[in-house]
């Protein structure tokens, strides 16, 4: 029962493969299925590049804009996490890929993460927010937490 | 009132069968049919079975897990021989029949609550609990809907969407039900609402009458020939005590306890904190922000005010209960409301007119040296004052945490003449900067970390003399205590600690009679009530979470992509307890 509607989603990803009805309807050029998670695989992320990877000048406009729009609110101070989740342990619900977390900004995320794109934030502030996320280094040892 | 419907609940089941027949009618005492107990927010039960001899030979009779991982706050219902029980986020309703073995349900109700609901809710996806009136349960849903269900059949009866989740308003407050009047309010102080109240129809759920806290007179509902306050005559202080329109997005919250005076035909509750923390953006008293409001639950006329933190600079929300007490002040039998305000100051005022007869620190307090009884006005520390431009400002107590938590409320025993208060001994750095407003998100703008206040313990459970205003006992804790107080006519007050336990105290003595681990962390309300079998019982919920989901992350194991460092002022509460959701029942 439950493959049925993993089955038809696949089909209808291979449907659109190629074709572009997307753009035709005027819709955003990025693909649905390149969006939507089927059969427990990630979603795929949109195979754009961050252009400013390592960046440190863009890393330190990224965390103005980190606090300026109010990302700080939920996913605390440095990105620790808070109502929201961490930003900082290297661990993504929704993906650390350039495009993955491009689109978790850009289209937002159930749950509270609102879409940040469009009349927010250009596509540029949200490619300085990916590099400043992706300047926070987890720390050494993530998964164990001791005491004495 | 609410008895007549839960005596005609009994009715029924008397005539049900054998089982309901042999059950013992519970009586008014033995019920506990909205939050507080009664209108007065006392939180004392009448019953003594349970007594400072026997309290050491308290064992849990039956368990049940919520399926739920949210902090469990608020409290079980306990109508005729029904238990009600109210979940965090997605807000799931369950009705026990005490009357059976094992106590098996006799519905569940499932709402299709918003997930993005969870993203709004400024500090975890909490229920504070549901009212009993008329045959009906009446709770919130996180998504900014009230729900009224048929007790005898679990059926929805109907659902108002009452706040705007886009505009970042959320409702895990409890409702408050007087005179067929349902009194609901929102959260949002994080956010920049503009709060309000609103009174529905308990028929229909149909919208009476909305109150703003803050703006125009008008839209306060303040009007001439009705509204005074003791200490501030001129009108529109809403709108004058702000910079232009800031009030429309100014916060003042409604999601703490209310009560009720039948004499007075007052309703009473809370304002939380300004919005946003930087206080800078905000010039002004704020008014009402960090407020008691006082008003007609007919019609929401606004009767009296009065603002415990003016210019609110750090987070000093006054949602906490207004306890309705009459004591002995100066000599001479008063009517008042008592109320611990998250300022660390302990209220005592009429409650006819919002005048302050008693106000002292009953924790640490650094921001403030006294309140000033003839204009109540609290005479602030210049150096503690924040804002963007004055950097890190050190050693403000109480932190934002609030000497006591607005969520945890406090019990009072007219027996003993004391209040029973749940505290924090924290305090904290405020680094305020300049916040943006944008429509759904955070509108804060201050990084404030925190550590423990003198003593280096981070809490005490207290008893309080609200007519002195002076601390009678206390029981130190190593955590914060965010946990709900019963008091009871046995001379027995419970609370719970963040650690999980669950405690019984003498009232009298403040001595630790017994305690139970149950669990996870305490931060729910408990309760007593008379079972079908005649017995007494005290039920509680465990379930760390709220604030401590925010601030000590690493209890959380519920999600593989979040993974958290304790927090440097409570680094090994992670150790003794996590994340879980459980009703737990105790008796003798």
């Amino acid at each position: 029962m439950r493959l049925l509607p993993v089955l038809l989603l696949a089909a209808l990803a291979a449907c659109m493969r190629g074709a572009t009805p997307d753009q035709q309807a005027g819709l955003p050029a990025v693909r649905h299925d390149e969006h939507v998670s089927a059969g427990g695989a990630a979603p795929k992320a949109v195979r754009w590049q961050n252009p400013y990877q390592r960046d440190k000048r863009a890393a330190d406009e990224g965390a103005k804009i980190f606090t300026a729009m109010n990302c700080d609110g939920c996913h605390g101070g440095a990105g620790a996490g808070w109502v929201g989740p961490s930003l900082a342990d290297g661990r993504w619900r929704f993906g650390g890929a350039d495009g993955e977390l491009f689109q978790s900004i850009y289209y937002g995320r159930p749950h509270g993460m609102p879409a940040y794109g469009g009349l927010l934030l250009a596509p540029d502030a949200v490619w300085k927010l990916v590099t400043y996320i992706q300047s926070l280094e987890p720390p050494a040892d993530v998964p164990t937490e001791a005491w004495q | 009132m609410t008895g007549r419907g839960a005596g005609a609940l009994a009715l029924l089941l008397g005539a049900l069968g054998p089982v309901a027949a042999r059950a013992q009618e519970a009586g008014e005492d033995g019920q506990w049919t909205m939050p507080a107990r009664d209108y007065a927010a006392t939180r004392y039960s009448p019953l003594a079975q349970i007594n400072v001899a026997n309290a050491g030979r308290l064992r849990p009779v039956w368990t049940f897990s919520t399926g739920v991982l949210g902090g469990h706050e608020g409290q079980p219902l306990v109508v005729g021989h029904t238990l009600y029980v109210v979940t965090p986020y997605p807000n799931v309703l369950y009705a026990f029949d005490l009357t059976q073995p094992d106590y098996p349900l006799k519905w569940k109700y499932r709402p299709d609550v918003d997930p993005n609901a969870v993203g709004i809710a400024c500090c975890d996806a909490i229920n504070r609990g549901a009212f009993y009136a008329e045959g009906k349960i009446v709770y919130n849903l996180l998504d900014g809907r009230t729900v009224a269900i048929d007790t005898a059949t679990g059926k929805e009866l109907w659902k108002t969407k009452i706040a705007d989740l886009a505009q970042g308003e959320t409702t895990p407050v409890a409702p408050f039900i007087v005179k067929r009047r349902v009194i609901v309010g929102a959260s949002g102080g994080e956010f920049g609402i503009h709060g309000w109240v609103k009174g529905l129809d308990l028929r229909t759920g149909r919208l009476a009458w909305t109150a703003y806290n803050m703006g125009p007179d008008s839209e306060m509902l303040a009007w001439p020939g009705t509204w005074r306050s003791f200490y501030e005559k001129r009108s529109d202080l809403g709108v004058t005590t702000w910079p232009k329109d800031a009030w429309a997005h100014g916060g003042g919250p409604v999601w703490g306890w209310m009560s009720y005076d039948p004499r007075l035909d007052l309703v009473y509750y809370g304002v939380g904190n300004p919005g946003p923390y930087n206080p800078e953006q905000r010039a002004g008293d704020n008014k009402w922000t960090a407020s008691v409001l006082a008003r007609r639950p007919d019609n929401g006329a606004l009767v009296w005010a009065y603002q415990f933190t003016p210019h609110d600079n750090w987070d000093y929300d006054a949602n906490a209960e207004m306890i309705l007490a009459d004591l002995p002040v100066g000599g001479e039998e008063r009517n008042v409301l008592v109320h611990f305000d998250k300022n660390g100051f302990a209220y005592t005022l009429d409650r006819a007119t919002g005048e302050v007869l008693v106000a002292e620190p009953f924790v640490h307090v650094s921001w403030a040296r006294r309140v000033d009884r003839s204009s109540g006005r609290p005479v602030v520390d210049s150096t503690k004052l924040t804002g963007a431009s004055r950097g890190n400002v050190k050693d403000i107590c109480p932190s934002l945490e609030g000497g006591k938590t607005p969520a945890a409320p406090a019990a009072y025993s007219a027996r003993t003449g004391l209040f029973y208060v749940p505290t924090n001994n924290l305090c904290m750095d405020y680094q305020a900067v300049t916040a943006t407003r944008i429509a759904g998100t955070p509108f804060i703008g201050a990084n404030t970390p925190y550590h423990a206040g003198p003593g280096g313990h981070l809490g005490a459970f207290i008893a309080w003399d609200a007519a002195r205003g002076r601390r009678v006992w206390e029981i130190e804790e190593p955590y914060p205590v965010w946990s709900g107080v019963l008091a009871t006519a046995g001379n027995v007050v419970f609370y719970g600690t963040l650690d999980g336990w669950f405690k019984a105290a003498d009232a009298t003595s403040g001595r630790l009679l017994w305690k139970f681990k149950v669990g996870s962390g305490v931060v729910g309300n408990p309760i007593a009530y008379t079972g079908p079998d005649g017995k007494q019982y005290v039920a509680v919920y465990a379930g760390i979470g709220g604030d401590w989901f925010l601030l000590a992350g690493d209890v959380r194991s519920d999600d593989p992509a979040d993974v958290r460092a304790p927090a440097d002022f409570i680094r090994d509460i992670a150790r003794h307890t996590s994340q879980g959701g459980m009703v737990w029942l105790f008796a003798l």
